[in-house]
C-alpha cells in the first residue's frame, strides 16, 4: 500500500462497512500510517482484513454485525475503548445502493437506503460523539456520493438519502466544533468496486466516458482522501463535502 | 475504590461539584453546572468508568442522581 507516511500514529479509528472495497482500502492505508482500527462489517472477509492488517504489523479488531442495529453499534465503540483506549476517527462508510426510476421505486428499498445510508450513520456517530467529546477531538468522516451533491437521474432514492448525509455532515460539523470534533463528507464519483463491476458492459463504458480525467476510480483514491480527513493535516477543515471524482458529469 | 464511590467522584468531576453535593434528590439543571455540556460529559465519564455504552433514551432519561442509579443498574452497575 502507497501513502504510508505514518499520518495517524497514536489514533484509534472505527471504519464502517470495512469487509471489502473502500472501507478496506480506508482500513489498510489507515493502519499502514500507524492508526488501530476497529472494523464493521457483515460478512465472513472482515476477518481477512483484521488479519493482513495485524500480519503487516498493524493493530486491528474487526466487529461483525449489522449497522443497523444499534447493540452493533455499542460494540464498536465498547471495543473501540475496550481495545485501544478511545476514539479519534469515524468513518461512516457502510452503504447499500438501489437503484430505480420514479414509478418503479420500491419503497421497501427506499427505507433500507435511509435506515443503513442515513439512520445508522447519525446514530453510530452519536455514540462516537460521547468518546471524541471526552478527549475534546476527533474527526468525522461520512461517505455521501455524487449523487448527493449532483444527484443522479434514475436514482432519486440513493440520491435523497446521500443529500440527507451531506445536511447531517453540515449540521454535526456546526455543533461540534466547539468541542474539537470536525466532520467532513466524501463524495465519491464512479468507483470500481463490486457493484460497478456488477453493471452492464455498456453502462460501464459510458459511466467511464463521463469523466474527464478518463478512468474509473478507485478504493484507494476515496481512501487517500479519508486519511486527508483522519489526519491532522486537516485540523482547521470541518463541514465540507469533498469529491473525489475525476470530474465526472452527470 | 468502589462503585459508589467511582459513581460520586464521575458527577463531581463531571458537573465541578463537591462529592458531598452529590445526593439522590440532584436534578438535571437545578443547578447551573449541571447543563446539557455538562451532562454528555457525565455520560462520557460514567460510560468510561464502568465500562458501558448507555442507550440514548437513558441518557435523555438521566434527570437526577436517584435516577441515574437506576440506570447504572439496568448494565449490571451494583452501587
Amino acid at each position: 500500500m502507497a501513502s504510508n507516511f505514518e499520518l495517524l500514529t497514536g489514533k484509534v479509528a472505527l471504519i464502517t462497512g470495512a469487509s471489502r472495497g473502500i472501507g478496506r482500502a480506508m482500513a489498510e492505508l489507515f493502519a499502514a500510517n500507524g492508526a488501530a482500527v476497529v472494523l464493521s462489517g457483515r460478512s465472513e472477509e472482515l476477518d481477512a482484513v483484521s488479519a493482513g492488517i495485524t500480519a503487516a504489523g498493524g493493530r486491528a479488531v474487526a466487529v461483525k454485525g449489522d449497522i443497523r442495529e444499534e447493540a452493533h453499534q455499542k460494540a464498536l465503540l465498547m471495543a473501540a475503548r475496550g481495545s485501544f483506549g478511545g476514539l479519534d476517527v469515524l468513518v461512516n462508510n457502510a452503504g447499500v445502493l438501489y437503484q430505480g426510476v420514479l414509478g418503479m421505486v420500491e419503497m421497501a428499498k427506499v427505507r433500507d437506503m435511509f435506515e443503513v445510508n442515513v439512520h445508522a450513520l447519525i446514530n453510530l456517530t452519536q455514540f462516537a460523539v460521547r468518546l471524541m467529546a471526552a478527549k475534546k477531538s476527533g474527526s468525522i468522516i461520512n461517505l455521501t456520493s455524487i449523487a448527493g451533491t449532483e444527484t443522479i437521474e434514475g436514482m432519486p432514492g440513493y440520491s435523497a438519502a446521500k443529500a440527507a448525509v451531506i445536511g447531517f455532515t453540515k449540521s454535526a460539523a456546526k455543533e461540534l466544533a466547539p468541542k474539537g470534533i470536525r466532520v467532513n463528507g466524501i463524495a465519491p464519483g464512479f468507483i470500481d468496486t463490486d457493484m460497478t463491476r456488477a453493471m452492464s458492459a455498456d453502462l460501464h463504458r459510458k459511466r467511464v466516458e463521463g469523466i474527464r480525467m478518463g478512468r474509473i476510480g478507485t478504493a484507494e483514491d476515496i481512501a487517500k482522501a479519508a486519511l486527508f480527513f483522519a489526519s491532522d493535516l486537516s485540523s482547521y477543515i470541518t463541514g465540507q463535502i469533498l469529491g473525489v471524482d475525476g470530474s465526472m458529469i452527470v | 475504590m468502589t462503585n459508589h464511590e467511582r459513581f460520586t467522584h464521575c458527577f463531581a468531576t463531571s458537573l465541578n461539584i463537591a462529592p458531598d453535593a452529590v445526593l439522590d434528590s440532584l436534578t438535571y439543571q437545578s443547578i447551573p453546572a449541571w447543563d446539557s455540556v455538562a451532562h454528555m460529559a457525565l455520560v462520557a465519564s460514567l460510560e468510561g468508568d464502568f465500562n458501558i455504552m448507555l442507550d440514548t433514551d437513558d441518557i435523555i432519561g438521566m434527570s437526577s442522581v436517584a435516577i441515574a442509579k437506576d440506570i447504572l443498574k439496568k448494565y449490571g452497575v451494583e452501587l
